[in-house]
């Protein structure tokens, strides 16, 4: 029994492993480690409304992202653009499937994953449907964090726009607007989702 | 000093930081039903493994061409370094560095940390416990970033596509260089940092007042 309450009073950093008491905190506020100062967790307004928030747009953006041209060039008389799934499926015909396989994952799979399992997660918590399976959504999410690449395939879009702008006369089509705002979508949720409390959340109802 | 959790028999869950009382070495964490260890088990043998891995396809990545430039039908293949001196050429200083930056010195700064890392897991170093989790962030933030050049290849490839005219294909090259990338991704995933400061607290057991360490017996072998 006493074993019970120091494992749900306290709490040990992920990074240096010091055992530490649970801090209380407000909204708004993060907990830091006082031995190394890594961020244990914070507590996020309103995280529940404003993930669901995020999560609806970004999926909705999700298919003229993909599937609109982000930037196109002309030269001579020739036109050409290409959207990210056009990217992919030039990488199939010429044969690079590693690499076809690599950028389907970190642009579109990935995210797209992690952006259904926030709004199924925050979804049921919100309707208070709580089951089992939501551990499981929720601890693929963890891993799903670490592979999204969506910030780093705007910067390859800018760095390539550069590129082109000196060669040939580059435009912009509407997919690499759909793309910013999806991005900043991506970008919000890692800054609205409350993890602690959702874990907390879901340790609370699945013990009754 | 601060009491650890390993040492009062607690661990914390790594998916969602539950703490624990382990009763085996490798249990199911009671509130997400993940199995873990207090410690990621064979954490430096992981590590070890992935950034060699690494290590070795930074050199294909490197001598064969990343992408091939066909202009009126003429290819002409660049490797990583050599897109960057035809960037120094034409004037475009910016993105040379850039470029230079994500798909040269940030791969090899990864790979170069990650043995630091773990070099710092095993031995008394002269770097302070702060600088040793400073390098960890860096090494975990940069993951995905030297993605960059793969990203800008692809785009590339798919944009400039003109025909005879002019038209850009990806090489062997990228591929490696995508391997290696996502070999220094696993590589930061399964290094586990509190093995830094299990070794400082190993290191500094009989002693408290040691801290004078960094002055006197510097390591110098260690380069």
């Amino acid at each position: 029994m006493k074993n019970h309450s120091v494992v749900n009073n306290m709490i040990a950093c992920h990074q240096c492993d010091s055992l530490l008491p649970m801090p209380y905190l407000l909204e708004g506020q993060n907990a830091l480690c006082g031995c190394c100062g890594a961020m244990l967790f914070s507590k996020k307004k309103d995280a529940i409304n404003r993930t669901i928030a995020v999560a609806i747009a970004g999926l909705l953006l999700f298919f003229p992202a993909t599937l609109l041209p982000i930037i196109g060039i002309g030269a001579a008389g020739l036109y050409n653009d290409a959207s990210l799934v056009d990217c992919i499926t030039l990488l199939i015909d010429s044969r690079n499937y590693v690499l076809a396989f690599a950028v389907f994952m970190f642009t579109i799979a990935i995210p797209v994953v992690r952006l259904i399992t926030a709004l199924y997660i925050t979804w049921c918590i919100k309707f208070q449907q709580i089951k089992p399976s939501l551990l499981v959504f929720f601890r693929s999410y963890h891993v799903l964090d670490t592979w999204t690449m969506l910030h780093v395939f705007f910067l390859g879009v800018i760095v390539s726009m550069y590129k082109l702008s000196s060669l040939a006369d580059m435009t912009i089509d509407g997919g690499l607007f759909s793309l910013i705002l999806l991005l900043l979508c991506s970008t919000l949720m890692s800054v609205t989702i409350d993890q602690h409390s959702i874990w907390h959340e879901l340790e609370k109802s699945l013990e009754q | 000093m601060s009491n650890k959790a390993l040492a009062a028999g607690l661990g914390s869950c790594p998916k969602c930081h539950k703490l624990n009382v382990m009763h085996a070495s490798r249990q199911v964490c009671s509130r997400c039903l993940t199995l873990f260890s207090a410690r990621k088990p064979k954490s430096i043998e992981y590590t070890l493994a992935w950034t060699i891995a690494a290590l070795v396809m930074f050199i294909p990545a490197n001598i064969y061409p990343m992408m091939v430039f066909y202009t009126f039908g003429k290819p002409e293949a660049s490797t990583i370094l050599e897109g960057i001196a035809i960037f120094i050429q034409m004037g475009m200083l910016p993105v040379a560095v850039i470029i230079f930056i994500a798909s040269f010195v940030v791969p090899l700064g990864k790979i170069i940390g990650l043995f630091t890392l773990m070099y710092n897991t095993k031995r008394k170093t002269q770097l302070t416990l702060k600088q040793q989790g400073q390098l960890y962030h860096i090494v975990e933030f940069l993951g995905p970033w030297s993605m960059l050049d793969v990203f800008v290849v692809t785009v590339m490839a798919a944009v400039v596509n003109l025909g005879f005219l002019s038209s850009i294909e990806p090489a062997v090259g990228i591929t490696y260089f995508t391997l290696m990338v996502v070999f220094t991704i696993f590589a930061a995933e399964s290094f586990d940092p509190r093995l830094l400061w299990d070794n400082h607290q190993k290191h500094n057991h009989q002693s408290l007042s040691e801290k004078t360490y960094k002055n006197t017996d510097v390591l110098h072998h260690d380069k």
